[in-house]
């Protein structure tokens, strides 16, 4: 099982990214830090009792790389998860992504847009 | 008796908590005294709040030469309830209505808030907000904000004065407002949630507790920080609609299952706080539920938008009878009571529907996004809309020949409609048709202010020093029902307000 997980760590597909690694749920693409116990990774601390601080994902992740590739056109423009209309760029990953828990884009509490390729 | 008094008197109400009503807000905050306290952090100016009354007094607190201003926002996110509003803004003698001819003036508009204010309202503090709208609309447009070319006219207004931003939403002013602030230097902080007061022995505000990082609804999340404000604190944190108990404590109506088009946090502990403190609780069961609102769609959504740009030359029809029941742009209130009286046989809800033109619908951006996202429908007939929501046809068809006969009289027999912005627009195929049903939106009351944006003390009736209010979380102004559209001039207004008394300006 540990095996097929890994195989997904380049090339991810929505649904299949959010997985249990051990006894927590955790992202595929972050395997290494499951198998290496690296918590400090995100939370500061090897056992972490609080969550990790929203800059975390920011170490790793570009918003404006990510803004870049969920780009939206015409009437959509604003769509755009990574730089929306109402809040820009601002939003923290964790809003709408959960590493251990699953979680729904915060659009979905107006609006009934489609995002395929969301990342559970 | 003095604030320190009011301490323990609190104290005492706390410890018969048990007996208590319980509300959904969490654990409640308390004041505590200055003295011997240890200093976290140490401002000028401290802002609880980050929607367009927060922002607007961060830029203007700079403008008057404050050095240090912080606004602390509970949520994950910047702009509160601000960020998700309809972005519509009334003000009087504007560069528009010039350019359009329209004759408005202060007193006019004053006039028609408190029509709808329904002699409560504050003609005061409404007087002031007029007089200063252009000012606030100016301070928009200077940051970035942008504006449709042309004014609607809203419900309750005698002329158009509104503005709306080109997105539609009051995220184009959050936005613009938020960059400069950032620009110019104030300090924002999200995941700070207000936890209560710190007072001077003479019972002025000294400072504020925050929680930081607080995590929405997880009330143990974060550590408790002290922050010193040595020139005030502004409380500008919006309304209660998402807070259920409270708001059916106000009005037993307004149960869970009532929509609500307002942002998660508008909870209103620290109106709550601020009463706890001493001010003065005014309107608070005038709650208004906007009645341009989708059954279809969460929050505010897309409809809202829609209907408000559409209702003047649009026909509101009860399905059961195929009439219309109201006019489809008197104010709030008349509306959505109008709406909710639309019931089935049974008495179930049967919210009605508002058939437009396709073609003058069409003009406004959102009628793409209604059909787009399926919260609306576009039909060439109306047999075709009076077997999709079960209306009878023959007077759907009488109701519709009888109303274009008043569009073409310029006079509205039926419900005394102004008519002036549905000349020569019939109602006429194809058209497109949405679902209404009010959603708890506004509450009009709050802690009373003065036009120094400093709140009132019930037992002195005198400021209470340090503390300044401003917005939603502000009780009185607009009476019974505020018109659409003036609450954001509202906001800047008495936003800017409390920057220049807090900077002595």
């Amino acid at each position: 099982m540990m095996a097929m997980l890994l195989a997904f760590s380049s090339t991810v597909v929505a649904g299949e990214t959010l997985v249990a690694q051990g006894k927590i749920l955790g992202r595929s693409y972050h395997q290494q830090l499951y198998t290496q116990h690296k918590c400090a990774a995100c939370h500061g601390v090897d056992k972490p009792s609080s969550r990790a601080p929203d800059n975390s994902c920011l170490k790793c992740h570009s918003v404006d790389k990510l803004a870049q590739q969920t780009a939206r056109q015409g009437d959509e423009l604003w769509q755009n998860p990574h730089n929306n209309l109402h809040y820009g760029k601002d939003v923290p990953c964790t809003e709408c992504h959960g590493e251990h828990v699953v979680k729904q884009p915060l659009c979905k509490d107006c609006h009934t847009f489609k995002f395929s390729n969301f990342k559970e | 008796m003095n604030k320190i008094d009011f301490l323990t008197r609190r104290n005492f109400i706390k410890g018969l908590g048990a007996t208590g009503v319980v509300f959904a807000a969490p654990s409640m905050a308390t004041a505590i005294a200055a003295d011997g306290i240890h200093w976290d952090e140490q401002v000028e100016m401290a802002i609880i709040g980050s929607g367009f009354a927060g922002l607007a007094a961060g830029i203007e607190a700079i403008k008057h030469g404050c050095k240090a201003v912080t606004i602390y926002e509970k949520m994950a996110v910047y702009g509160g309830n601000s960020a998700i509003n309809g972005g519509l803004f009334a003000a009087p003698n504007t560069p528009l209505q010039q350019q359009k001819g329209i004759n408005d003036s202060v007193d006019i508009m004053v006039a028609d808030q408190l029509k709808s204010g329904r002699g409560v309202a504050d003609e005061k503090l409404l007087r002031h907000i007029a007089s200063h709208a252009r000012d606030a609309l100016q301070m928009t447009i200077d940051a970035g904000a942008e504006y449709y070319p042309y004014l609607q006219q809203l419900g309750g207004h005698s002329v158009p004065r509104t503005y709306q931003t080109k997105v539609s939403c009051g995220a184009g002013i959050t936005q613009p407002l938020l960059h400069e602030c950032r620009k110019v230097g104030v300090t924002l902080q999200n995941r700070s949630k207000f936890e209560g007061f710190i007072l001077t022995k003479e019972g002025a505000v000294a400072g504020i507790r925050i929680r930081y990082p607080y995590y929405f609804e997880d009330e143990n999340s974060g550590n408790i920080v002290n922050i010193r404000a040595s020139k005030g604190v502004l409380v500008a944190t919006g309304g209660f609609a998402q807070n259920v108990n409270l708001r059916m404590a106000q009005d037993p109506t307004l149960t869970a299952e009532v929509g609500c088009t307002n942002a998660k946090g508008a909870t209103g502990e620290a109106m709550l706080e601020m009463f706890r403190l001493g001010a003065v609780p005014v309107h608070l069961a005038y709650i208004q539920s906007g009645p341009w609102a989708s059954p279809d769609e969460g929050g505010f959504g897309y409809v809202s938008n829609y209907a408000i740009f559409n209702f003047p030359h649009s026909i509101a029809v009860n399905c059961l009878t195929g009439k219309r029941f109201m006019n489809e742009i008197a104010d709030r209130k008349t509306r959505a009571d109008a709406e909710l009286a639309c019931r089935d046989a049974a008495g179930k809800p049967l919210p009605p529907i508002m058939i437009t033109s396709y073609a003058h619908a069409k003009e406004h951006p959102t009628c793409e996004k209604v059909l787009k996202y399926g919260v609306g429908w576009k039909f060439d007939s109306l047999q075709a809309i009076a077997k999709r929501f079960n209306i009878p046809l023959q007077p759907l068809q009488q109701q519709v020949d009888e109303y274009n006969a008043y569009v073409k009289a310029g006079d509205d027999k039926q419900f005394g409609k102004s008519m002036a912005k549905a000349k020569d627009m019939y109602i006429a195929a194809p058209y497109t048709v949405v679902r209404l049903w009010p959603k708890v939106h506004y509450c009009q009351g709050g802690v009373q202010v003065n036009a120094n944006a400093e709140v009132l003390d019930s037992n002195t009736g005198k400021a209470i020093k340090g503390l300044y209010a401003a917005g939603e979380v502000c009780g009185g102004i607009h009476g019974v029902s505020r018109l659409g559209s003036c609450s954001i001039p509202e906001c800047m207004v008495m936003g800017m307000t409390a920057a220049r008394s807090m900077m002595g300006a």
